[in-house]
């Protein structure tokens, strides 16, 4: 099958004006890193330096936590209407920069431009905007008893949706009364910089967000500090471990959003080709970098050949290539290491005896690709069924019943999502109650609102973001 | 004629029995002193396998069903009321004092009862998300759930740290130390309340010789420590929990809505509307 001819439409990178260096922004202001060390920050579609950015240590993170102690006297006297209106201004004016953001975001971490213009910035605006009204209804939320917020607040966010990720974390943290210092992921950067700038044109109190940049030490270094009163993170299951592990012991808050490895539940009497849509969107949105994608496709045996057969001709069609051409439905794998760990994956999973279909195209000659790929005839037990691999790498397996199906889909440690598609209305229920998963996508597949909560069972993490559940995370009970 | 004594045994799975080890504790009482079975790791481990089967049972019964056996778990108590407090009082409380504890554990297990069917409603929601879609959040139970409950002289504290796992449906291991008695005594109305096998099983010993056990159980799936328990122990759990990402509690809210939120699980399910 022939993909068809598109002219090329380039997203201007004129709109954006990066820097040569950052430094960290604490107390209201960009301030020249501790450390002196810096890391760079580059394109993955073309590997280009764009920028270095400080990495932060321990006197840097010290530095952060002190302007958020100071910060929070400000902020717990400021009224909550008010904060709520700093909240709406920043939401206003990341709508306003949309545009920039979005290129941003393309540029350094490698999604396509139809997505972070489309989906994460839209997602972000929107996120500031629905907890800014909640900031003066905290008590009608969940009573006068879980009302008051933690006070100085961590939070560590992965490269995945550098700034969507930022807001869920900063805009309920801002909305409860407390103040933050943020660490986002050594690979993204930018647009966490770009929004602490925004902090400062909407005039928040100095030390309200502080922002912190750098690597895994920097985040160590934050969970370890001695005045952090809790952590929220988000990122890998093995990371969440550790830190669950770090604050053993100490008296601070934690909420974790890890991995997964999501089913994708196609009955026999889906609508088989909305079911291939949603499937498709389910494991290759993102290039398929998201902790609740649909990495395991659960197909019922008797239409397991036509269903593969729909599904191989649709993944023809997707288009790999530059993250700012508006055409592409695939951009760059965010890093080498993430591509070296997804071609790890796949070699075992074709080593084990997997059967490996890829579509046909090319790719790049710099930065960093993988073709969409689908995995058939795997066991169960391979790594490739079992295993978060974090790309554009679908694992197929049967299955004859609706028990056999549940029982499939919950045969893992992780519980963050998954999916159903039948035409049943009882199925879906009978379903949806016995998945082990925070979030079930019936005849649909990675949604996300603001105003819908969003979190794991099991080693998914524990706590919720977005919504009226997203509040707990921030707020702490008193008897 | 002689006084017979009661042996107190621990309650698991709808049986009393004493420990694997054979081993036993003293507690002593003013009037009488009592061997209490010790529990061991194995017995941990036993009540654990119980406390899977009997989430399965008392999560599948209708919120309906649960709430009419806390209920009658109530009216067992009342029945029982004078002994209750004879041995309130061979702990060290007044007369008066034993009565008002007995009288406000009773209160409590009948407003846990009434929230069995209605908690829901009040944790769960539908979410306005902007799109054609229907979402809605609401709440399981997490599961086997161990809880170290306050280790007082009450009945109501005693009741109160697991009436909040249950009601939501998880089930539960619930330890003593100092008040095993209390607890002992009161499984014999627990088995007498219709709770399905494993549901809740009620077990006794030292925490120090468990707390590992606790922390890394797998099946444990909450660990919920009403007691005021060391730093060391609390780091022990901790840690032993983060290689399952445990679900931690410590001292959690006693009372009101916010009692229950830490033995839910948020479900949210969406689903796209069209013609």
């Amino acid at each position: 099958m022939n993909n068809w001819e598109y002219a090329e439409s380039i997203e201007s990178e004129k709109i954006v004006n990066i820097e040569k260096k950052y430094g960290h922004f604490i107390q209201g202001e960009f301030v020249s890193p501790n450390s002196k060390k810096y890391l760079d920050t580059i394109s993955p579609s073309t590997e280009e330096v764009l920028s270095s950015i400080s990495i932060g240590d321990e006197k840097d993170v010290d530095f952060a936590v002190n302007a958020a102690k100071e910060g929070l006297k400000q902020w717990s006297k400021t009224s909550p209407s008010e904060r709520s209106k700093y909240l709406f201004k920043l939401a206003r004016l990341i709508q306003e920069r949309s545009r920039e953001f979005a290129v941003l975001e393309s540029l350094d971490g490698g999604k396509p431009i139809k997505e972070s213009r489309d989906f994460d910035l839209p997602q972000v605006a929107q996120n500031f905007f629905y907890y800014a009204g909640w900031a003066d209804k905290i008590d009608l939320a969940w009573g006068n008893g879980i009302s008051k917020p933690y006070g100085v607040v961590g939070q560590i966010i992965p490269w995945n949706f550098p700034l969507l990720m930022l807001s869920w974390k900063v805009a309920p943290a801002l909305a409860t009364g407390n103040t933050v210092v943020l660490k986002p992921a050594e690979t993204t950067p930018l647009t966490a910089l770009l929004f602490a700038e925004l902090c400062d044109e909407v005039g928040l109190p100095k030390g309200v967000f502080n922002l912190v940049t750098g690597d895994g030490t920097t985040g160590s270094h934050l969970v370890n500090h001695k005045d952090i009163k809790k952590i929220a993170f988000t990122g890998s299951t093995s990371v969440g471990k550790y830190i669950q592990k770090s604050l053993s012991g100490r008296d601070v808050g934690l909420t974790l959003e890890l991995g997964g490895k999501a089913a994708n539940i196609v009955y026999n009497d889906a609508a088989l080709d909305e079911a291939v849509e949603g499937v498709v969107n389910g494991i290759f949105f993102n290039q398929g970098h998201v902790c609740c994608a649909g990495s395991r496709l659960l197909v019922q045996e008797d239409i397991h050949d036509v269903f593969i057969d729909k599904l191989e001709k649709r993944m023809q069609t997707l288009r790999v290539g530059n993250p700012l051409d508006k055409n592409t439905d695939i951009g760059a794998i965010n890093s080498k290491d993430q591509l070296d760990k997804i071609n790890e994956l796949v070699n075992e999973g074709v080593n084990d005896g997997g059967e490996l279909f890829q579509i046909e195209c090319e790719l790049p000659k710099n930065g960093f690709w993988f073709k969409p790929s689908l995995f058939t005839g795997v066991q169960a037990n391979y790594k490739i069924a079992t295993e978060e691999i974090f790309g554009p790498v679908l694992t197929t397996l049967t299955f004859r019943t609706p028990d056999e199906a549940v029982e499939i889909a919950n045969n893992t440690e992780y519980g963050l999502s998954a999916g159903i598609w039948t035409e049943k209305g009882s199925k879906i229920l009978w379903t949806a109650d016995r998945l082990d998963a925070g979030v079930v996508w019936a005849n649909t597949f990675n949604k996300f609102d603001p105003a819908s909560p969003f979190g794991g069972y099991k080693e998914s993490g524990f706590g919720r973001e977005g919504g009226r559940h997203g509040l707990l995370s921030y707020l702490k009970a008193s008897s | 004629m002689t006084e017979v004594k009661k042996t107190y045994k621990h309650y698991v799975d709808g049986k009393f029995v004493r420990s694997e080890s054979g081993k036993v504790y003293a507690i002593d009482l003013k009037n009488e002193k009592y061997e209490i079975p010790l529990t061991s790791k194995k017995d941990l481990r036993d009540a654990v396998t119980s406390s899977k089967a009997g989430f399965i049972k008392w999560n599948s019964l209708t919120m309906y069903n649960k709430s009419q056996i806390l209920y009658r778990l109530s009216e067992m108590i009342e029945g029982n009321k004078e002994s209750y407090i004879i041995l309130l009082q061979d702990h060290g409380l007044s007369k008066n004092e034993a009565k008002n504890d007995i009288e406000n554990s009773i209160n409590t297990i009948i407003w846990y009862a009434g929230l069995v069917d209605k908690w829901e409603q009040l944790t769960g929601n539908l979410n306005p998300v902007a799109g054609e879609y229907f979402n809605i959040s609401h709440q399981e139970p997490i599961g086997v759930t161990f809880t170290l409950n306050s280790n007082s002289i009450s009945l109501d504290d005693l009741v109160k740290s697991f009436l909040p796992a249950l009601t939501v449906g998880c089930s539960v291991i619930n330890f003593s130390e100092k008040n095993a008695v209390i607890a002992l005594k009161l499984s014999e109305d627990i088995n007498n309340s219709d709770f399905p096998a494993g549901s809740l099983n009620i077990i006794a010993g030292k925490f120090e010789n468990i707390v590992e056990d606790v922390g890394g159980h797998v099946e444990i799936k909450h660990a919920v420590i009403y007691d005021d328990i060391s730093k060391e122990s609390k780091t022990i759990i901790g840690e032993k929990g983060s290689e399952s990402v445990k679900r931690i509690s410590f001292q959690p809210p006693t009372s009101g809505l916010s009692s229950i939120l830490p033995f839910i699980e948020t479900k949210t399910v969406w689903h796209p509307k069209g013609k």
